[in-house]
């Protein structure tokens, strides 16, 4: 795995993951790293984490895996064109989101149901407070809500369930921190309401 | 998943959820792409061609009928539209074109162009798909005949199911897509409103 000086001497006093694929990135406008490694350690990095967003996007497993496919090869092809304007997992989260956006968008029957997390937040009749009897009904569940929601608001809530900070996710999605406190804070009510969550989640 | 998670918790149930690892390598992935980028140059080639056979077609007939004028133009202007038919295929659909860069912009960027390109298509779908010129080649078409058949209105008859189907399918596209138009621009609306307000 070849890096450059810089980024070996870096890596011997910070082994951080994130900073290790944003050296290789840089390492990757040198000619020290290949298109193909920068690729194969952001889907180790963050593979799990993948696998998660395209069931945001996709319940049924078999589209759910051509999704998933689609996010890698999309990944890797733009990592063909890396730039380092953003962080690698930046550039990670936007390529695979806008190509799991782009699934939503040509699935127009499914489009038009798509509903904002403001209208369930206000929606009344969506308190399904009662306490879910196994992790793999909550599973279904937040599923389920996810499901419900327009891509933005999807990615939003995607990002906070990751446990994403809002900095991150303004960084990501583009929307301001004011907004994005707003979606949390709604994505937050209907949680509690659709869970009985305890503690609100520190941000 | 581990058992003793608390269930009002769907932050770490989210997080702790089984995954599936991603099996392909870099060498799959790479001819994966080769070969999706040769079935993309496969269906645009279909579609040319048919664009093509249809411009050649209604070509042929063109220049073999010598009787009226009118059935004559109907015929020039079918045939071209089956050449921009070929065309537009080879403009949008041949792969190559770089496309939006998904990486480079946000994901509100993103979207709100996607759904502009949506809300474009509909807007000009039918200049884009020379659908007013081909309806106006078939009316010249077919004009001739329905003018000759009104010395005997039985033959007249003959075209009430398709003028009745025409209007049911009028009635039912334009409010539709109107309804699919207003709620896109909303949505549209409501997103550059957060863009406007993420730069200020």
């Amino acid at each position: 795995m070849a890096v450059g000086p810089r980024a070996q001497n870096y890596l011997l006093e910070n082994p951080v993951a994130s900073d290790y694929l944003d050296l290789r990135a840089e390492a990757i406008t040198t000619g020290d790293v290949s298109q193909d490694s920068l690729y194969q350690d952001a889907a180790d990095t963050y593979g799990a984490s993948l696998d998660r967003l395209a069931r945001a996007y996709e319940l049924d497993p078999d589209a759910r895996r051509d999704l998933l496919q689609d996010i890698h090869l999309h990944l890797w092809r733009s990592f063909g064109n890396f730039d380092r304007r953003c962080s690698v997992r930046t550039w990670v989260y936007r390529v695979a989101h806008n190509v799991a956006t782009g699934h939503v968008i040509r699935q127009r029957r499914v489009r038009s149901r798509l509903v904002s997390i403001e209208s369930v937040d206000t929606m009344p009749g969506n308190d399904r407070g009662e306490l879910v009897a196994s992790q793999n009904e909550a599973l279904d569940r937040v599923s389920m809500l996810i499901q419900r929601l327009k891509p933005l608001d999807r990615q939003i809530i995607v990002f906070y369930l990751e446990g994403m900070d809002a900095s991150s996710i303004g960084e990501i999605t583009g929307l301001s921190p004011a907004n994005i406190a707003m979606k949390v804070h709604r994505i937050k009510n209907v949680l509690r309401r659709w869970f009985g969550e305890g503690e609100p989640h520190a941000e | 998943m581990p058992s003793e998670l608390p269930m009002n918790d769907p932050r770490n149930i989210w997080q702790n959820q089984p995954t599936e690892v991603f099996k392909m390598s870099v060498n799959e992935i790479r001819g994966k792409a080769q070969r999706r980028r040769r079935k993309a140059r496969r269906e645009a080639l279909l579609q040319i061609t048919i664009g093509i056979v249809v411009c050649a077609f209604f070509a042929w007939i063109f220049a073999r009928a010598h009787d009226e004028t009118l059935p004559r133009v109907g015929l020039g202007i079918l045939s071209l539209c089956g050449l921009n038919f070929a065309y537009q295929a080879y403009r949008w659909i041949w792969p190559g074109r770089p496309g939006p860069d998904a990486a480079v912009s946000s994901s509100v960027e993103f979207y709100r162009s996607e759904l502009e390109r949506s809300r474009d298509y509909g807007l000009h779908i039918w200049r884009r798909a020379g659908l007013t010129f081909c309806f106006l080649g078939l009316a010249l078409v077919i004009l001739p005949g329905v003018i000759h058949s009104l010395n005997s209105p039985r033959l007249l008859l003959n075209f009430v199911p398709v003028l009745v189907l025409l209007a049911i399918w009028l009635a039912i596209f334009f409010p539709t897509r109107k309804r699919r138009l207003r709620r896109l621009q909303e949505e549209i609306d409501e997103l550059r409103g957060f863009e406007q307000h993420g730069r200020s």
